[in-house]
C-alpha cells in the first residue's frame, strides 16, 4: 500500500534529521484517528500547491527543516543571551521579509509546522471550537497576518458562505499562498498594513495568530484590532511566549506577560488556552524557558 | 587537545546534561543510539559544548551531526591549540 503523504514526510525528515524526527514520532504517537484525517487532507492540498509550481513534497520538507536549523541556532543564542536576537521590525525586515529567498523557506516551513507541531494543532482544535460556539453571532469576518490561510478555511468550512471573509496581510507571499491554499473564492484579501486599514463596517470576530510577538509595538497592534471589532464582537489571538525565531522581536516571558498586554490595550480575556510546544513538566519548562502557546478570546472591556 | 580528549569531554557533557551516567560516547555513535539525544535536549548539549570548548558553532552545524566523530571534528577545527 502507498504511504499516506505524513507517513512520506516523518520518512524524509528521519532521513535528513533523526534528531528532530524523534520529536515529531513522539508528537504522531499521541495523535487520534482525527488528526490522521486532517493532516493528510491538509497536506494533500498543500501538495497540489506544490506541484502547480513545479515542485513536489521534498521541496517543502527540506524547507521546513531549514526553518527548523534556523529555530535551533536562535534557540541556543537564546539560552545563553535570554533574548531574541532580533530587536527592531527594521532589522527583521532585512534579514527575512524583504529577502525572498528566506521568506520562501520559511512560509513552505511554516505550512508544514502546523500539523508536525502538536501545539499548533491543539490551539487549531481550540480555534475550531471557539468558532463553533460563535458562529451564530458572525456576519462579519476578518483575519490579520493569515500566513497559509489554513485558519480562514477551517472558519470558511464552519460559519459558511452567508459571512462576509476579509484578509489582511502585509506580506506578499502570505497572500499568494494563502490564495491557494485557501479553496474557496469568497475571501477579499488585502496587501497592507493593518494599521492603513480602515474598512467602512467593524467585525463580529478577528483572528490574529501568531502576529504579536513580531512587532516591537504589541499593544499599539490590539488597539487597532479594539477600533476594527464590533462592541460585542470577539478577537481570537495567538502568540508564543519564549519562541526564538529568525523574525520574532517582542519576547513574552510568561503568559501574565500577555495577559498584560491584552488587558493594556482595552480588551478582557474570555477564555484561554495555554499549552507547552514540548512535552515537558511546568518545572523543566520554566527552568529551561520552553515556548508556550497562548490563545486567548478577547472581548471588549467595560 | 587531541580527538581523544575532546570525545572525553563530551562524554561527560553528554552524561550530565542527558542525566544518564551509562552513556559511552564513541565516534561513531549517532542519535538513533542515544535515546535521550533528540531535538529538545540537543540545544542544551550545545550550549553546554559552546561552553565548556568556548567556541561558536554555526546554524549549519546545530543542525545536527550524522555522528559524535563529525562534532569531535568540528570541536578540533574551532579550538585553540
Amino acid at each position: 500500500m502507498q504511504k499516506s503523504l505524513l507517513e512520506q514526510v516523518v520518512d524524509r525528515i528521519s532521513t535528513l534529521n533523526p534528531l528532530h524526527s524523534k520529536k515529531v514520532k513522539r508528537n504522531l504517537k499521541k495523535m487520534d484517528e482525527a488528526y490522521f484525517r486532517r493532516a493528510d487532507a491538509f497536506l494533500n492540498r498543500y501538495n497540489s500547491l506544490l506541484g502547480n509550481e513545479g515542485k513536489d513534497l521534498e521541496y517543502g520538507i527540506d524547507c521546513y527543516l531549514k526553518m527548523i536549523a534556523d529555530v535551533n541556532f536562535e534557540s541556543v543564542q537564546f539560552a545563553q543571551t535570554g533574548e531574541y536576537t532580533s530587536k527592531s521590525f527594521d532589522e527583521v525586515n532585512a534579514r527575512v521579509y524583504s529577502d525572498p529567498e528566506v521568506m520562501e523557506y520559511y512560509m513552505h516551513g511554516l505550512v508544514m509546522s502546523q500539523f508536525l507541531w502538536v501545539h499548533h494543532y491543539d490551539i487549531l482544535l481550540h480555534f475550531n471550537d471557539v468558532i463553533t460556539r460563535s458562529k451564530k453571532n458572525i456576519k462579519r469576518y476578518l483575519e490579520v497576518g493569515g500566513g497559509h490561510g489554513l485558519y480562514i478555511s477551517e472558519a470558511i468550512s464552519i460559519i459558511g458562505s452567508g459571512a462576509i471573509y476579509d484578509l489582511v496581510d502585509i506580506s506578499k507571499s502570505s497572500i499568494e499562498i494563502a490564495r491557494k491554499m485557501i479553496s474557496n473564492d469568497t475571501v477579499n484579501y488585502n496587501l497592507l498594513d493593518v494599521f492603513e486599514y480602515f474598512p467602512a463596517s467593524k467585525y463580529d470576530f478577528i483572528t490574529m495568530g501568531e502576529v504579536l510577538e513580531h512587532v516591537e509595538d504589541p499593544v499599539r497592534l490590539l488597539k487597532k484590532l479594539h477600533s476594527l471589532v464590533n462592541d460585542e464582537g470577539k478577537v481570537y489571538v495567538t502568540t508564543p511566549t519564549n519562541a526564538p525565531a529568525i523574525d520574532h522581536i517582542y519576547l513574552f516571558k510568561n503568559a501574565d506577560d500577555i495577559r498584560n498586554v491584552i488587558k493594556e490595550a482595552g480588551f478582557s480575556i474570555e477564555e484561554e488556552r495555554c499549552i507547552y510546544a514540548e512535552d515537558v513538566t511546568p518545572e523543566f519548562a520554566e527552568q529551561y524557558k520552553i515556548s508556550m502557546m497562548f490563545a486567548g478570546v478577547l472581548v471588549k472591556a467595560k | 587537545m587531541d580527538r581523544s580528549q575532546i570525545l572525553e569531554k563530551l562524554n561527560d557533557i553528554f552524561r550530565d546534561v542527558l542525566d544518564n551516567d551509562t552513556i559511552t560516547m564513541a565516534e561513531e555513535t549517532t542519535a538513533n543510539d542515544v535515546e535521550e539525544w533528540d531535538s529538545l535536549n540537543h540545544i542544551q548539549l550545545v550550549v553546554a559544548i559552546e561552553k565548556e570548548f568556548k567556541l561558536r558553532f554555526t546554524s549549519k552545524e546545530i543542525q545536527g551531526w550524522a555522528k559524535i566523530g563529525d562534532l569531535v571534528s568540528s570541536i578540533a577545527s574551532k579550538s585553540v591549540k
